[in-house]
Parts: C-alpha cells; sequence; structure tokens
C-alpha cells in the first residue's frame, strides 16, 4: 500500500512536469522562438539583436562593433534595412564572424575598429553559426511572459516614430554634464591597458574574413567613432589606432565619419551621449549615401 | 564536480545503484568513503593528501584524546584550527602570484595550494568528532566511520554541518525497502528549483552589485539589487542544503535542517535560530557555552556574543567585510537581547509584522558585505544607496522577471504551513512536477554556489 502510494506521487509529479514541457514545445513549435526575450545583461540584449538578424530578410547595411557601436540604435537611422550587431562588451570581430557565417550577406557591413581588445565570443558565433534546425525545443514561459508583456509596452519604434524626437534632440544645445569623474576614470582604464596582443589577433581575423565576405560580394568598411579629446591621446587608444592604420593604410577601406567634435559628448567618458550618437549616425549615413545610391 | 552538473548525476546515480546491491551490504561504509574521495578528488586531486593529513590527523588525536582528554582534546582542536588558519589567511600574508615564497620547496608547495573546497566544513565536523566522543568516553570508533562522518559527499563541501554525537549512530548497514522515497525527492527537487530558478537567475540581476558595475546602477536599482541578493543567497545555499539532505536521505543517512524560514523571524536571535541553523548550532555547542554563555552576568553575555559573531563572520574569509558582517550581527544581537522579553508580550499582528520586516531590512542591509568583500565597496556601495545617481545610462533591470524570479522565496515565507500541509496536500505531487519543468525551462545560466568559496 505504502509502496503504491509512493508510485502514485512520482506518477502524479511526472505527469505535471512532462505536461508542462509538452505545452511549451508545442507552444514552439506553433509559435516559433520569434519572441524577444528582455534582456537582464548585455549578453541577452545581444542575444534579441542577433535573434532577429538571423530570423528576418537580410538588410543592406550591418554594423558591428563595440559598446561604442552598440549606442547607435537602429531607429536613429533614416536607412530603412540597416541592423547594429555591435555588442555591449563584446569584439567587432565576433559581429563580423556571425555576419560572414551566414548564407547570405548585405551589401554593406561595416566594422568599429576602436575597441579591438577583446576576445571573439566563440560561443556566441557557434550559436549564431548553426542551422535553424538547432533551435531550442522548448521556449522559457516565464521569460516568455515578460517578452509578451514587454513587447506590448514598449514595441521597438521606426525612424519615422522617433525623427521629431531625433529633430528637437538636435535642435538642443549639447549637453553641459559635468562628466569629470567619469572621464577619469576611463582614462585611468585607458592607460592601463595594453591591448597590443589582444588586437593583432583580431585584425589578423579580420584580415582573413575580410577577403571571404568581400569574394561573396558584400563590400567591408572599417570605421573608427570619435573619443573625446582626452582618450584619443589614451594609451589604448593610441596603440590601437596604430596597429589597425598600419594593416588598413588604403582610405578606400574606410567610411569617413565627420562630425563636428564640439557638438559631440561623452557622458560617461567613453560613450556617446545621445544626442552625440544621432549626430555620429547622421554622419554615417551621409557616407553611406554614395555607397547605396539613391534609396 | 558540482551538484548540479551532469557528472554528478552519473555519480550519484552509480554509487546508488552499487550501494544497495547485496553484495555490498557490508560494505556500504567503505563504498561511500571511496565515492567521496572520488567526488572530492574530481575537482582539486592535489588537495586529497590534505584531507586524508585531517582525517588520520584527527583520529590519531581522537584515539589520544580518548585516553587523556584534558591533554590531547585541546591538542587536537588546534590542529585543526590551524589546519583552517593556514589555508584561509595565509594569502592576507603571501601573494598568490609570487613565483616563490621562502625558497623551501615544500613549503612553497603547501603556500601555492589553493583554497581547499568545504575546509571550513570539515574542520568544524572534525572539532565535533574531538568534542563529542571523548565527552561520551566511549570506545573509539573505526577509521571508515571516522572517514564517512567527515567526507560523506552530500555534505563535504558546504555543510549541514552535522554533529558527530548525530551522526555517529546512524553508521549501520541500510535496506532500500527502508529509503523514504518521496520525503528525500521533494528535498532534492526543492533544492535544486530553489537554486536553478530562483538562485542562478538572481544572479544575472545581481552581478550588477559587483564593482565597479554598481557604479552604473540607479539609487532605486541599488536597492533593489540588495533585496534580490538577499533572496539569492538564500535561495543559494537552502538550495544546497536541501539537495544535501534529500541525497544523504538516499543512502539512509538524516542530516540535519539548516533552515527554517529564516526571513520570517520577528527578532536577530530567532533570525540565528532559523539560518544556517548547524553553523549557528556549533557555535553556540562548542564556543559559546565554553565562552561561558550568558552564566555570568550582562557583561559577559554581551561580550560572548560579540566574540562569537565576530569568529563567525571570520570563519567565511579572511576580510574585514566578513569580520563587520558577524560584529554588526553580534551587535544587533547585544542590543536586542535587554528588550527581548517585553517586545515578546506585545501581542498584535501588526507589530509581529513590522518586527519581521525590521529583522529583514537589517539582515538584508548586512549581506551587501557578503556580497563585495572589499569593506571599501562594500561601504562605497552602501554610501550610493543614500545618494542620487547621477549615471547617465544606467543599465535597465526588468523588475518584472526580478519579482517572477523571488517568488517562491516570497510565497514559501509568506504562505501558512496549512496551506501546502492541508488544502494543497493532493496538489502536491502536480506542483513539484511544475517545479521539475520550470527548473529545466527557466533555469538561469549556470554558476556556483556561494558557499563553496567557504
Amino acid at each position: 500500500m505504502q509502496r503504491m502510494s509512493v508510485v502514485q506521487w512520482f506518477a502524479k509529479c511526472g505527469f505535471s512536469a512532462v505536461t508542462l514541457l509538452l505545452a511549451c514545445g508545442f507552444a514552439t513549435a506553433w509559435f516559433g522562438n520569434g519572441l524577444q526575450l528582455p534582456s537582464t545583461t548585455t549578453r541577452d540584449g545581444a542575444l534579441i539583436t542577433l535573434n532577429r538578424y538571423a530570423k528576418e530578410p537580410i538588410p543592406d547595411v550591418v554594423l558591428v562593433g563595440s559598446s561604442l557601436t552598440f549606442r547607435l540604435k537602429e531607429e536613429y537611422f533614416a536607412t530603412p534595412r540597416l541592423r547594429n550587431l555591435a555588442l555591449a562588451g563584446g569584439s567587432p570581430v565576433t559581429g563580423l564572424e556571425i555576419v560572414a557565417n551566414q548564407p547570405r550577406l548585405p551589401r554593406i557591413v561595416l566594422v568599429e575598429a576602436n575597441v579591438l581588445s577583446r576576445p571573439t565570443d566563440t560561443a556566441l558565433v557557434e550559436r549564431y553559426s548553426r542551422s535553424v534546425d538547432a533551435e531550442p525545443v522548448f521556449f522559457r514561459p516565464i521569460r516568455t511572459a515578460v517578452a509578451a508583456y514587454e513587447s506590448w509596452v514598449h514595441a521597438p519604434l521606426s525612424h519615422t516614430q522617433v525623427s521629431f524626437a531625433l529633430s528637437r534632440l538636435l535642435a538642443q544645445p549639447p549637453s553641459d554634464f559635468d562628466n569629470r569623474i567619469y572621464a577619469d576614470r576611463a582614462l585611468q582604464q585607458f592607460n592601463a591597458e595594453d591591448p597590443t596582443l589582444a588586437a593583432r589577433m583580431n585584425i589578423k581575423r579580420i584580415e582573413q574574413l575580410i577577403p571571404a565576405v568581400e569574394q561573396r560580394g558584400a563590400r567591408v568598411l572599417l570605421f573608427e567613432l570619435p573619443y573625446s579629446d582626452q582618450l584619443e591621446d589614451s594609451r589604448s587608444a593610441k596603440i590601437t589606432r596604430e596597429i589597425v592604420h598600419t594593416k588598413f593604410p588604403d582610405p578606400e577601406r574606410w567610411l569617413h565619419i565627420d562630425s563636428t567634435r564640439r557638438e559631440l559628448r561623452w557622458a560617461d567618458g567613453v560613450h556617446l551621449d545621445e544626442r552625440s550618437a544621432v549626430i555620429a549616425t547622421q554622419s554615417i549615413e551621409r557616407a553611406l549615401t554614395s555607397l547605396l545610391g539613391p534609396r | 564536480m558540482t551538484f548540479t552538473s551532469w557528472q554528478f548525476g552519473i555519480f550519484v546515480a552509480i554509487v546508488f545503484g552499487a550501494y544497495y546491491l547485496p553484495p555490498f551490504r557490508t560494505l556500504q561504509t567503505q563504498l561511500l568513503v571511496i565515492a567521496s574521495l572520488f567526488f572530492y578528488g574530481y575537482g582539486q586531486p592535489e588537495l586529497l593528501p590534505l584531507l586524508a593529513v585531517a582525517v588520520f590527523g584527527t583520529y590519531l588525536f581522537l584515539i589520544l584524546a580518548l585516553r587523556n582528554r584534558q591533554i590531547w582534546l585541546p591538542i587536537g582542536i588546534a590542529f585543526n584550527l590551524a589546519l583552517l588558519a593556514f589555508f584561509k589567511y595565509k594569502f592576507l600574508f603571501v601573494v598568490p602570484t609570487s613565483p616563490s615564497f621562502v625558497g623551501v620547496a615544500p613549503i612553497d608547495f603547501l603556500l601555492k595550494l589553493p583554497l581547499p573546497i568545504g575546509i571550513s566544513f570539515f574542520v568544524f565536523h572534525n572539532i565535533s568528532l574531538l568534542v563529542d566522543l571523548t565527552r561520551q568516553k566511549s570506545s573509539p570508533p573505526d577509521l571508515t566511520s571516522v572517514f564517512l562522518y567527515i567526507i560523506f559527499f552530500p555534505q563535504l563541501v558546504s555543510g549541514p554541518i552535522t554533529r558527530a554525537e548525530m551522526f555517529m549512530p546512524q553508521i549501520k548497514p541500510k535496506y532500500f525497502g527502508e529509503i523514504p522515497f518521496v520525503e528525500a525527492s521533494k528535498w532534492i527537487l526543492t533544492g535544486f528549483f530553489f537554486k536553478l530558478y530562483v538562485a542562478n537567475n538572481l544572479n544575472e540581476m545581481t552581478s550588477y552589485m559587483d564593482f565597479p558595475l554598481y557604479e552604473t546602477l540607479q539609487t532605486q536599482d541599488r536597492w533593489l539589487l540588495v533585496f534580490l541578493y538577499s533572496y539569492q543567497i538564500y535561495a543559494d545555499f537552502f538550495g544546497y542544503s536541501a539537495i544535501a539532505i534529500g541525497l544523504a536521505l538516499l543512502f539512509g543517512y538524516r542530516l540535519p535542517v539548516n533552515f527554517n524560514l529564516p526571513y520570517a523571524s520577528i527578532s536577530f536571535s530567532e533570525f540565528w535560530t532559523r539560518w544556517h541553523i548547524s553553523l549557528s548550532s556549533w557555535l553556540r555547542t562548542y564556543l559559546y557555552v565554553p565562552l561561558g554563555g550568558n552564566r555570568h552576568g550582562p557583561f559577559r553575555t554581551y561580550l560572548n556574543l560579540m566574540i562569537v559573531m565576530g569568529l563567525g563572520g571570520l570563519w567565511h574569509g579572511a576580510g574585514l567585510s566578513y569580520l563587520m558582517w558577524g560584529l554588526l550581527h553580534g551587535f544587533l544581537l547585544v542590543i536586542e537581547r535587554p528588550f527581548i522579553s517585553r517586545l515578546q508580550s506585545i501581542d498584535s499582528t501588526v507589530f509581529r509584522a513590522a518586527r519581521i520586516t525590521f529583522v529583514f531590512v537589517c539582515v538584508t542591509m548586512l549581506w551587501i558585505f557578503f556580497k563585495l568583500p572589499n569593506f571599501d565597496h562594500a561601504i562605497g556601495y552602501l554610501s550610493g544607496m543614500f545618494t542620487s545617481s547621477t549615471n547617465p545610462n544606467p543599465p535597465k533591470l526588468f523588475y518584472n522577471l526580478a519579482l517572477l524570479y523571488s517568488l517562491p522565496v516570497m510565497i514559501q515565507h509568506l504562505a501558512s504551513r496549512s496551506l501546502f500541509e492541508r488544502t494543497l496536500r493532493g496538489a502536491e505531487p502536480y506542483l513539484y512536477g511544475l517545479m521539475v519543468a520550470l527548473m529545466y525551462l527557466e533555469a538561469g545560466p549556470e554558476t556556483s554556489f556561494i558557499y563553496f568559496q567557504f
């Protein structure tokens, strides 16, 4: 009798576990993994962007880079078919590898060359280099529920929706936020860092990936986002710049960003603030116009 | 090999399968000892000799102390405390990356050894063994039983700290038919659920409490994260203890319960009878009472409380933050003590709820010293909770996710026992089944148990 009740207990337990798993499995098969999971970390944020890239039609332009480029939000760009795959805390090589491993390529790939001291995220590259069959069988019910709620409350904005707000932002004077504490700390960090080894390795990989991508019809251009005057002269920035320009001296390989420096601000010492990011975005778009032709 | 790895699952399945086979009936203790040695050596094989030294040394002192307690018991305790002090506090005096310390190869080798996992726990087991068995004046146990008591794998790394007088009588042949399968499964499933669903998911958010990330947080998020960490550390350690208790039951051993809804405590003294119960009862039995406890007047009692809590803090690690954490808990116990009987006499639900909230908030605030062992960072975090944030780009935290991942801890503490024991009794297996599915579907990124570092 006692043993029977133990068996019953496990049968009921197993039944409810299997039922929930099957429900999530069927829901995944029915709806797919399309719902964007909310990000609790920067990595989760990257997954959202990369999920979209893998599932949606291939865009014309793709940006890859670090947290500096991550700040250039897609809705700032008037170019309609543009994706920003920059990874906060990551390396541009990770994004470039992922783009290169896709069956179809965009027309233009823009590679940020400011931060080359970070290693490639091999797990991320591997994940997004697999076929669609390797999608998870079950979605996460809690995160999906939160994702549905967040998507409903904060749906992604288009350029048209934000253009008025962007114009208003640009009409304002540059921010007078006192960022000295952050700027000093950033400078200290940039001066302490020696990116030589990592930058050389990353540049070598970029050098290998560029012909592989360009043979398939895409064009790869490097670009540098402006740092504050202080950081431009830091040890890390100077070493990185020297390595990358020695390897890629041809001006044709570069997308020139000509924004007015006095208009730019770096609120945390390193990253462009919102207004400056919009200005940088417009500079990139001006440079892109000649490459993409009339829309 | 952590409890949440697939290697551990295979290891337990093999040991469990062999343990109850009739040919092994007379060798169950030996089998568990070998399995425990394999478990310990799997991650740090170079530290197995140290474990052997600790066990053999303790056994030798036990034999000697059974003949002459007065002389050999203090030496045996000192031997164990010296082991603990050496490994736990040596990096206060030497730089771990230095190529050579004293130039003598064996000493350099010892100084370079990392902190042995679980040393704080097995050293306390050793001391309990010495004190309990010599106090009982019993005949010396066999070496295998001593080994099993000290290194029994479910409790080896992070407890619960089991007292020798409770564990040793349980060493006898075990039978498959006596296994309380449902009870063991409930402990194990609850433990894994709290670790994988609650602790690992909350850890993603509380990683923003680390230096220098916390400087980017908004003030209200600093507050939120402290409370999330409070839930996380409970879910993590309660989860580990629950898995240990469940596993031990599968092998026929009953380990002490380590947590009893600590965040529902109405006083700080009650908190310490509900949080990490095995450590607090160990400290009370082997430190507070021998120091005189409350038998020598109020001043001496307060001093004893401060000493015990200060040492309890240092037991966690060699850092000012841990000492501060212990001393502040001691201070709270001291200031509460004169008023405790007057507070208990007030019979009001609202007052009771207010007391629970006050204790919970104080305990939670002190976890900052645990999360940030660097004292300056802890103070930096704490002071930032009371000043407005100036960072223009704070990270975004999803409050709804934070709530959903904390919910099991809240429900466990707030729901009345009768709800689970009577009303939901019929639904119990289904609820455990849902927990199994959720811990699989919603498991957070793998992180080691917080108490492994101690």
